[in-house]
């Protein structure tokens, strides 16, 4: 069990010393996700899980081992299922994070490249086609996920965090969800129809929507890790940055009311049944019909009664439920309050954040690097979609919310067939749209400019190589480099490098946020 | 730098530096196109997707579940 962080001062009078990312408002992000496999045209049986071993002897015979860390920080593994499965290395913001998740798709894409041309040559013949979904569910039923982790302060309870943070989670659906061709229509989410419980400290057999993990990967007197698993696999790169942006601003406020021990003002939107909203939310496309019912609407009401600004519009009645639209109006006003109040300290928590970059007049889209890192403009984006979705204009979010985009191509192709078509043909470019080996659909939406970038592709490049630079990742992918270069075995967790051969030494590396080599960490280096 | 298990980055980096030089030319151009002229752009790139059974192709992707 990792130690303490020692203040060097262990008399009876001693205080312990906190970690200065403990106070104020820094996050470690991560995402991990599976990848689903198939193969298509193989003039032979094959299936999944041969493909996945195929992509990766490359790892076997590197690691001995189907899980592996590489030299930007991350994890790459073969999950339970034969999932290939990718855990971005620790990044300060979510800018960040997009390019390591990126850098993961690239790994995969390549390994799928890889595992084609070697199957092909082995005889399964050249027309076969290695497939690899970014997705969160296969044709016959079964699900998988993409997780985001976030570390946050010790003292948000799993209570508070079912209470406040679950409405969000299930309601920004409306943004980030991925959306599904299903037997039964359109769905806004991929997973709604696979979800579980709401709330879980228990970790296999349900789904639940969110946990907390007991190894934070950090000090656990400062940090625990919230575990979201109710989550979208995104193609856009927007909708990842802005699932892990906006949930940050979200959790900011209630860490800083676990703080004070003061309401954030998010508990009057309790749900009252957390699976019932979330299936909802994912059936309805126009995102303002369903009415969620919260578990408290008296409570929400007295909320909306103490703040003039909160309603203006006058229309809200907690008591007949509440829309998603709703939801996500009453969070994004609390948070804008609470950013107005908090500026300073949200804007240095994150990385290159700069409020005041000047935006590229002749691309009032494309704000550049440190535009996406800005959090004004987190909350321009989160108002913008809340703002298109109530006007009914989808098409105005079709370049950056997956969903949409998707039912904007199905609505053209049914313009240029002048009919309809077959829901299997619907369902393959669905698929098509998540696979990142061999599709066509994404690709082309992206080339054609209708689906926005943040990042290009010598950004998901150089992310392969480095970690991020602010985070442990440092340590850990340096680690890993001079551990390759050298022929040497070796081993890590999330916390831990381990040498094993030519000689057996090890580093613990427990802040996430370190990235300055400690002693231990030199001397493991000079082994190297 | 060791080699992270591809051979083929030389080659990929190239490739991809022609595609992204080809799309720089190509969505200046898109900006001038309308929305639906890229999207019937779209239709005609993914041509090839659109003959190809799709029951084979949906029904080849079986996976047992995640986490």
């Amino acid at each position: 069990m990792p130690q303490l962080r020692d203040s060097g001062n262990n008399g009876p009078g001693a205080t312990v010393e906190r970690s200065p990312e403990f106070e104020g408002f820094a996050r470690i992000f991560g995402v991990e996700t599976e990848y689903g496999v198939s193969v298509t045209g193989a003039g032979r049986p094959v299936d999944a899980g041969q493909v996945a071993m195929t992509m990766f002897r490359p790892i076997v015979s590197r690691s001995r081992s189907t899980n592996t860390y590489l030299a930007n920080g991350s994890r790459l593994y073969l999950d339970v299922g034969s999932h290939p499965e990718y855990a971005t290395a620790e990044a300060r913001g979510p800018l960040d994070a997009l390019a390591q998740d990126m850098a993961g798709e690239l790994v995969m894409r390549r390994l799928a490249a890889q595992a084609q041309e070697q199957l092909r040559g082995a005889g399964y013949g050249e027309h076969l086609r290695v497939h690899v979904f970014k997705n969160n569910a296969d044709s016959a039923g079964h699900s998988f996920g993409c997780h985001e982790n976030y570390l946050v302060r010790r003292y948000v309870s799993l209570e508070q965090v079912e209470h406040e943070l679950l409405p969000f989670l299930i309601t920004r659906q409306l943004y980030t969800g991925a959306g599904r061709v299903t037997d039964e229509g359109f769905e806004i989410t991929q997973r709604a129809d696979y979800l579980d419980e709401a709330v879980s400290s228990a970790t296999t057999r349900s789904r639940p929507m969110v946990n907390t993990r007991d190894e934070p990967h950090a000090d656990p007197e400062e940090f625990r890790r919230l575990h979201v698993i109710i989550g979208d696999s995104n193609r856009s790169q927007w909708a990842t940055w802005m699932k892990l942006a906006v949930t940050h601003l979200v959790l900011c406020v209630i860490e800083e009311s676990a703080r004070l021990g003061r309401p954030s003002g998010f508990e009057s939107f309790a749900l009252a049944d957390p699976g019932e909203a979330n299936r909802a939310v994912s059936r309805d496309l126009t995102c303002r019909a369903s009415r969620l019912r919260l578990a408290d609407p008296s409570a929400a009401q007295a909320v909306l009664a103490a703040d003039p600004n909160f309603d203006d519009a006058g229309g809200l009645d907690p008591s007949a439920g509440l829309t998603a639209l709703e939801i996500q109006r009453a969070y994004l006003h609390i948070a804008e309050r609470f950013f107005a109040d908090h500026r300073d300290v949200m804007a240095a928590a994150m990385p290159s954040s700069d409020d005041d970059a000047p935006e590229r007049p002749e691309h009032p889209e494309d704000p550049g690097r440190d535009g996406w890192n800005s959090l004004d403009r987190v909350f321009g984006e989160w108002r913008r979609t809340l703002d298109a979705l109530e006007a009914g204009d989808r098409d105005a979010v079709a370049d950056r919310v997956d969903w949409a985009a998707k039912l904007r191509l199905f609505e053209a192709l049914h313009a240029r067939r002048s009919g309809a078509i077959a829901q299997s043909k619907l369902a393959q470019l669905d698929m098509d749209y998540h696979d990142i080996a061999s599709g066509t659909v994404y690709e082309s939406l992206l080339r054609r400019g209708m689906m926005i970038r943040l990042l290009d592709d010598a950004d998901a490049r150089r992310a392969l190589g480095e970690p991020p630079a602010d985070t442990r990742a440092v340590l850990r992918g340096r680690f890993v480099a001079a551990a390759l270069d050298a022929g040497a075995q070796f081993s890590c967790d999330w916390t831990r490098l381990t040498l094993t051969s030519p000689e057996h030494r090890e580093a613990v590396i427990l802040d996430p946020f370190g990235a300055a080599p400690t002693d231990d960490y030199e001397r493991l280096m000079a082994a190297l | 730098m060791p080699q992270e298990f591809v051979q083929t980055h030389a080659q990929e980096d190239a490739a991809a530096q022609a595609e992204q030089d080809a799309a720089a030319v190509q969505s200046t151009a898109a900006q001038a196109e309308t929305a639906g002229d890229a999207l019937d752009s779209v239709l005609d790139d993914i041509e090839s997707v659109l003959e190809t059974n799709a029951e084979e192709y949906v029904s080849s992707f079986v996976q047992k579940g995640g986490e």
